[in-house]
């Protein structure tokens, strides 16, 4: 596996743009390889637009069709609540005439694609996310609040204009939703400031993605494995 | 059983521009979430935006189980836990 080491005296929680390519790399194929049973992060390269001179970072992460985990281990109240529903509905299937509404009271599988984009402004990772029904219709804020854990859900009511909002997509130039970056450098500047990154006097570009994704996943409720965790550290 | 109860030592260490706590080391249940830690840190520092971390460069979800973490990322018979005040988004 390629690496470049950023130096511990420049550390400031950025990346550039080679950089971002090498941490995209092996953030993917350490997901591919603790994580194999969930939907795959691949890299895809960017179009080349005419009038727009060529990107060197001539991409970015894709993962698509995710089904969040849910907030019903994450808050036991609800978690008990859901258990009761669906109970309920099993019972309704066995006494009462089938046309009953199960679907009603079961809760509609949304999917979500993530993409992980390079911000040449901001040098750091931004996320990307869009959400639509199993039938394709997408979803608003309103909608994805109830999808993700009740902490994020809480943020998203209190910070409206500073955690999640709708941009253009960098590269596809089409409205999506994205993780505001202002702060992304300043945590990734104290996670990769630790005893082992200061005595070795450098950090691993290998591990940035990984730590950065240990953040961002929360808001949607996806975990990294802690294996995946042991290995940047002997990476 | 005793796995069950046992409990861990968390040390807490503040970073940045945070305050240092005066009890910076406290017992919790192992079987308690990561969640309990972090409710523990808003409530001293009367804050509501905290930045919690361990020291292996990640963020626990606050869903983890503390023994699990410990067991992963715990050194010398405790689990360090950083904490400042930034915040993530915004």
């Amino acid at each position: 596996m390629a690496s470049i080491n950023i130096n511990i005296s420049s550390l400031d929680g950025t990346l550039s743009a080679a950089e971002f390519k090498i941490a995209a790399c092996a953030f993917s194929e350490l997901w591919k390889k603790f994580n194999s049973a969930l939907p795959q992060w691949s890299w895809l390269p960017s179009s080349r637009r005419p009038g727009i001179p060529f990107n060197h970072v001539e991409g970015y992460l894709s993962m698509e069709n995710v089904i969040l985990p849910g907030f019903d281990q994450v808050d036991h109240h609800k978690g008990h609540q859901i258990e009761k529903d669906e109970y309920s509905c099993s019972n309704v299937d066995e006494f009462i005439d089938d046309a009953i509404v199960v679907q009603d009271y079961c809760r509609e599988v949304n999917h979500y694609d993530f993409h992980i984009v390079y911000s040449a402004s901001y040098r750091v990772p931004v996320l990307y996310f869009r959400a639509y029904q199993s039938d394709g219709q997408t979803l608003v804020l309103d909608e994805i609040e109830k999808d993700i854990p009740p902490n994020s859900g809480k943020m998203l009511r209190e910070s409206k204009w500073t955690f999640i909002t709708q941009e253009e997509h960098p590269q596809l130039n089409r409205p999506w939703y994205t993780l505001h970056p202002c702060g992304t450098s300043d945590w990734m500047k104290l996670l990769l400031t630790n005893e082992a990154s200061v005595a070795q006097g450098e950090v691993a570009t290998n591990k940035y993605l990984v730590s950065w994704f240990s953040v961002v996943g929360q808001v949607f409720g996806l975990k990294i494995p802690f294996e995946m965790l042991d290995n940047i550290g002997a990476s | 059983m005793a796995s069950e109860t046992r409990k861990v030592v968390v040390h807490l260490r503040a970073t940045g521009d945070a305050p240092i706590l005066k009890q910076a080391k406290f017992k919790i249940s192992g079987t308690d979430k990561f969640v309990k830690v972090i409710d523990f840190l808003r409530r001293q520092l009367h804050r509501e935006t905290l930045f919690v971390y361990v020291n292996s460069a990640f963020s626990p979800n606050p869903d983890e189980l503390v023994k699990d973490l410990y067991n992963n990322f715990g050194i010398d018979g405790k689990l360090v836990v950083n904490y400042a005040c930034s915040m993530a988004w915004g």
